[in-house]
């Protein structure tokens, strides 16, 4: 090539910002359907359990302690499917780009990695919460006409509002506990069994061996994912925000360890 | 620009690219050609930062491509078709990969519009084929209006008139002063595209010159001469590293010199030609040559003269 020919200047040009990051990864998020039915599901599954578990209260005489944690139980026992769908969601959020390939494009966009990572833990984490909190408030609403039937009077107090905001706090902890997994496991298989074995499983086993001798095995369910995260707004051994630390723990250690597999890792 | 230095890949005892240093100029189509396994796709993986070298480093203008600030503006990527989520349309792709770096929906539109996608571009990337697969990829590599293209065999699975397309717009990128780096398996496609050729065997550089000049320097080239005198010619042309084959009567076939030299010699010493055919050693041919004691994989032993790679 002849000395004069023109090297071409990339246009100057805004380049990778914690918004463009963010707004990349919601519209990720936004535009593939296991998040709408996942959402969905969230949502229909918590009104539906909260509509049958109402219409089937009984209607005894109850304390007002009792009437609050009735209608607790029924706004937030939709939370039990919804933290599996979570978990779900979460592990295909990433696991769906590594098993198309799609993270190469990710990961060429922003080759430093984890600033995709962060952003995407960012949008699941507000998407999740807000999803939770519209099943949560939606199942507790919708229960009010028919718990008052059945002598329950619902009182949306701060203590009642709040249990319901970290009922939706858990959810959300728990999609970007589930994308950690699922970053450092990369295969949707792999890791959405990882996932549902700590949250559906690990109680399970602890619980069968809790009669066993040894304290520590005893002393071990509260600080477990899921049993922390029912914590998180039933209280129990600890207090409420006691568990929310031990969920959190859990979140970071899944996603510190994500990030650290995805800056090291070839992709 | 594009700048290798020492650069090497090794996946436990296997060396992928072993200790390479080579330089993309701007302003040109450079061609990056090897046998399968040669460490092609590994070094253009290296580039953007998808894998990490063993040893040695790659730079792009000047920085490793994760230190700029907008890589997307810097380098454009085609590295493997499909490295697009199959349950996302074409133009939210676009969008989402865009929206990192503040590229809006007109900048989108512009790349469907220039891979001609319009009338998919809202269809799921699933149901693509491979030939639309290649459009998006290119697109995606296009979105940012970058100084160096990367294109991973960006002919895979286009038809002729894809193929075409790719060819015109890795010429009019280069000439507008831009980096294009492109892998291909299709010698004859580097010969119309390519101006400059880094062949690659077994991860190591084995040419690294201009297309025109690897043809020249191949052992293949050949000058078909007809003369009533082709005896006393063939006596006159002989030297080291010349081969002259007589393959029927009045004819030779002489390598290791050009038709230029042989026709001088003939006039001088008053011997009519009555034909002198450059006998076009394709670059597939100079390609065999350069790479026949570093193919990976082998086909056998039944590979016959112009075998298709």
């Amino acid at each position: 090539m002849s000395a004069t020919t023109a090297v071409y200047t990339a246009p100057s040009a805004i380049g990778l910002t914690a918004a463009g990051l963010i707004r990349s990864e919601w519209i990720k998020l936004r535009t593939v359907r296991s998040t709408i039915w996942s959402f969905a599901i969230v949502i229909v599954a918590s009104v539906t359990l909260a509509i049958g578990l109402s219409s089937s209260a009984s209607d005894v005489a109850r304390t007002i302690e009792e009437q609050a944690a009735e209608a607790l139980w029924v706004a937030t026992f939709g939370v039990y499917i919804g933290q599996l769908v979570m978990a779900v969601l979460g592990v295909l959020v990433i696991s769906g780009e590594y098993g198309t390939g799609m993270i190469r494009s990710t990961l060429t966009a922003v080759p430093k990695r984890t600033p995709a990572l962060a952003a995407k833990a960012v949008v699941l984490f507000v998407a999740s919460f807000i999803v939770g909190a519209i099943a949560t408030f939606a199942a507790s609403l919708i229960s009010v006409p028919i718990l008052a039937e059945r002598g329950v009077d619902v009182q949306f107090d701060g203590a009642f509002i709040s249990r319901l905001l970290l009922a939706s706090l858990y959810l959300a902890l728990t999609s970007v506990f589930a994308l950690g997994i699922g970053t450092i496991l990369r295969s949707s298989a792999g890791a959405l069994s990882a996932v549902l074995g700590v949250v559906l499983l690990l109680p399970f086993l602890v619980f069968q061996l809790e009669f066993a001798k040894a304290d520590w095995l005893r002393a071990l369910p509260p600080y477990l994912f899921s049993n922390a995260g029912a914590g998180m707004y039933t209280g129990g051994v600890f207090e409420q925000w006691q568990f929310f630390l031990i969920v959190v723990a859990w979140t970071a250690v899944s996603l510190g360890l994500g990030a650290l597999l995805l800056k090291r890792r070839d992709a | 620009m594009i700048h290798a230095q020492a650069l090497t890949k090794r996946y436990g005892a296997k060396t992928a690219v072993d200790d390479i240093d080579f330089t993309v100029k701007p302003g040109q189509v450079t061609g990056f050609l090897g046998p399968n396994g040669a460490g092609k796709s590994t070094t253009m993986r290296m580039i953007v930062g998808l894998d990490r070298p063993t040893h040695g480093g790659v730079t792009v203008n000047g920085k490793k491509y994760a230190e700029h600030k907008a890589p997307l503006h810097e380098v454009g990527a085609l590295l493997d078709a499909k490295a697009i989520h199959t349950g996302r349309s074409a133009y939210n792709h676009l969008l989402a990969m865009g929206a990192t770096h503040g590229i809006g929906k007109a900048r989108v539109n512009e790349v469907i519009g220039l891979t001609g996608l319009e009338s998919v571009a809202g269809k799921r990337v699933g149901g693509f084929s491979l030939g639309m697969g290649q459009r998006l990829g290119i697109a995606a590599a296009l979105l940012g209006d970058p100084a160096t293209l990367i294109l991973d065999e960006p002919v895979n699975g286009l038809d002729p008139e894809g193929v075409m397309w790719v060819r015109r717009l890795a010429r009019s990128l280069a000439a507008e002063g831009r980096t294009v780096f492109l892998s291909s398996h299709l010698m004859s496609e580097m010969a119309l595209t390519a101006d400059h050729l880094i062949v690659l065997g077994r991860g190591r550089v084995i040419a690294d010159a201009a297309v025109a000049d690897i043809l020249a320097a191949s052992t293949r080239t050949a000058v078909h001469v007809r003369s009533p005198r082709a005896d006393q010619l063939a006596q006159l042309l002989q030297g080291p590293k010349i081969s002259i084959t007589t393959t029927e009567q009045y004819s030779l076939t002489v390598t290791g010199l050009s038709a230029e030299t042989i026709s001088d010699t003939a006039a001088g010493a008053g011997i009519p030609l009555h034909e002198l055919t450059t006998v076009g050693a394709s670059l597939e041919e100079a390609y065999m040559d350069l790479t026949k004691d570093d193919v990976e994989y082998h086909a056998g032993t039944t590979t016959t003269e112009g075998a298709i790679l």
